[in-house]
């Protein structure tokens, strides 16, 4: 690899763009060439800059409230005239989608049912409404407030320095029993770990739901479910670090 | 029906609240504006959303805030005769200390007026990009630019950048 042709794919080697065997090439040469190498360092200083530097904006709080009432609003004008044949063909939606679930419950076990579960809780955790009982990001504050609420005790731990803070937990419901929700960030997304004593029953799982990432494991008697919208290796390093 | 079209919307879509305001508020470079286009934006992304065929439900938002903007933008631009983007900030000359204490000082508190100088074409794809760490299939799908042309939009945004930072360096300097 030429130095020129570096420089047109060094933005897609920083964004991980490249497909494996170009993305050897780039590495070997910025390996062996000092002023590439730097080139690229600058690409990264400026990315640290950006991330650091210029704001993500976070929706303002009322904000929220705001679009649910637009969308009610749009919800009530899309009546009228279309109505009827909405009806109609929503019937007969509701026929196939009874169908299908009918097929596909018959053929999913309690794990998928518990995955569905934790995935409805996740994301109605970041609908704006619900996701913390108890703010905290001390885990020797937060593993106390659920005596009285939960009848076991979880394991709360913080991995502020791995890279990913505790920021509190709540009570949340999972498989028709209250459960343990421990809520940490990981960059900008949020993690929701579900912990609730359970006998191991099959091994470690990983899925992918709606973009979400779920990753299941068994330990020590309990049961924990990871979800977020963070990459799957980032949520399986998160799983690591609980496991360690 | 409706409450389950509304069930559904609220699932996959409203969760990405902060990915749109954040992208108005960039191109917008105004809260006020941004409130209001996320507002109309998200009344929108439910009349149309039964052309949404499941997948990303984050880029087929943005696609919307993105197109709510640019309408916006035309409607601004109509009303009162000034271009929107007022120009780059020019980098400058490039002294060769200058770039040294562009790495040695790393003092990149102007990154985001740099960024907010930006051109919107090449604004809006950092932002999907280093903000919402976006991959370029899904910046591909908010644009329509076919995924060469992200990859070289971004290349020259940062170029673009790293020019404005550095020369905004040297003129604090003197």
């Amino acid at each position: 690899m030429t130095c020129e042709s570096l420089s047109s794919v060094a933005g897609a080697y920083l964004d991980d763009e490249l497909d494996a065997g170009l993305n050897v090439q780039v590495r070997e040469h910025l390996a062996a060439c000092e002023s590439c190498a730097k080139v690229q360092n600058q690409l990264l200083a400026l990315r640290a800059a950006i991330r650091d530097n210029a704001p993500y904006y976070r929706a303002p709080a009322d904000l929220s409230h705001r679009v649910r009432t637009a969308v009610r609003r749009a919800e009530r004008q899309s009546g009228g005239a279309w109505r009827w044949l909405a009806v109609a063909a929503a019937m007969l939606l509701a026929v196939s989608l009874g169908w299908n679930i009918a097929l596909f419950r018959s053929r999913t076990s309690g794990a998928d049912s518990i995955a569905q579960d934790v995935l409805s809780s996740h994301v109605r955790s970041l609908m704006g409404t619900h996701l913390l009982d108890m703010p905290s990001s001390d885990q020797h504050t937060v593993k106390p407030w659920f005596n009285g609420k939960l009848d076991f005790s979880p394991d709360v731990r913080d991995f502020a320095v791995q890279g990913f803070p505790l920021i509190g937990g709540r009570v949340d419901y999972v498989d028709g029993r209250p459960v343990a929700a421990l809520v940490y960030q990981g960059r900008r997304h949020v993690i929701n770990l579900f912990t609730w004593p359970a006998a191991a029953s099959g091994g470690d799982t990983e899925l992918v739901r709606n973009g979400y990432h779920i990753v299941h494991w068994n330990r020590a008697g309990m049961a924990w479910w990871a979800v977020s919208d963070l990459n799957a290796a980032e949520l399986r390093k998160f799983e690591y670090l609980y496991n360690k | 029906m409706e409450a389950a079209k509304r069930l559904l919307f609220e699932t996959t879509i409203l969760p990405h609240l902060n990915a749109a305001y954040n992208l108005a508020r960039w191109l917008t470079r105004n809260e006020h504006d941004a409130e209001d286009i996320v507002q109309e934006a998200y009344m929108r992304a439910f009349r149309f959303f039964d052309s949404f065929q499941g997948g990303d439900g984050r880029s087929w938002l943005l696609a919307v805030v993105r197109n709510t903007c640019l309408t916006w933008r035309r409607r601004e631009q109509g009303m009162a005769k000034v271009p929107f983007d007022e120009g780059v900030h020019s980098p400058g000359d490039l002294a060769a200390d200058a770039e040294t204490r562009l790495v040695e000082q790393a003092r990149f508190g102007n990154v985001r007026d740099c960024m907010e100088a930006l051109p919107l074409e090449f604004r809006e794809v950092l932002v999907m990009r280093e903000l919402e760490e976006m991959p370029y299939r899904d910046i591909s799908a908010v644009t329509s630019l076919p995924i060469g042309t992200v990859m070289s939009r971004l290349s020259r945004a940062r170029r673009r950048l790293q020019d404005c930072v550095t020369g905004r360096i040297k003129g604090d300097a003197q």
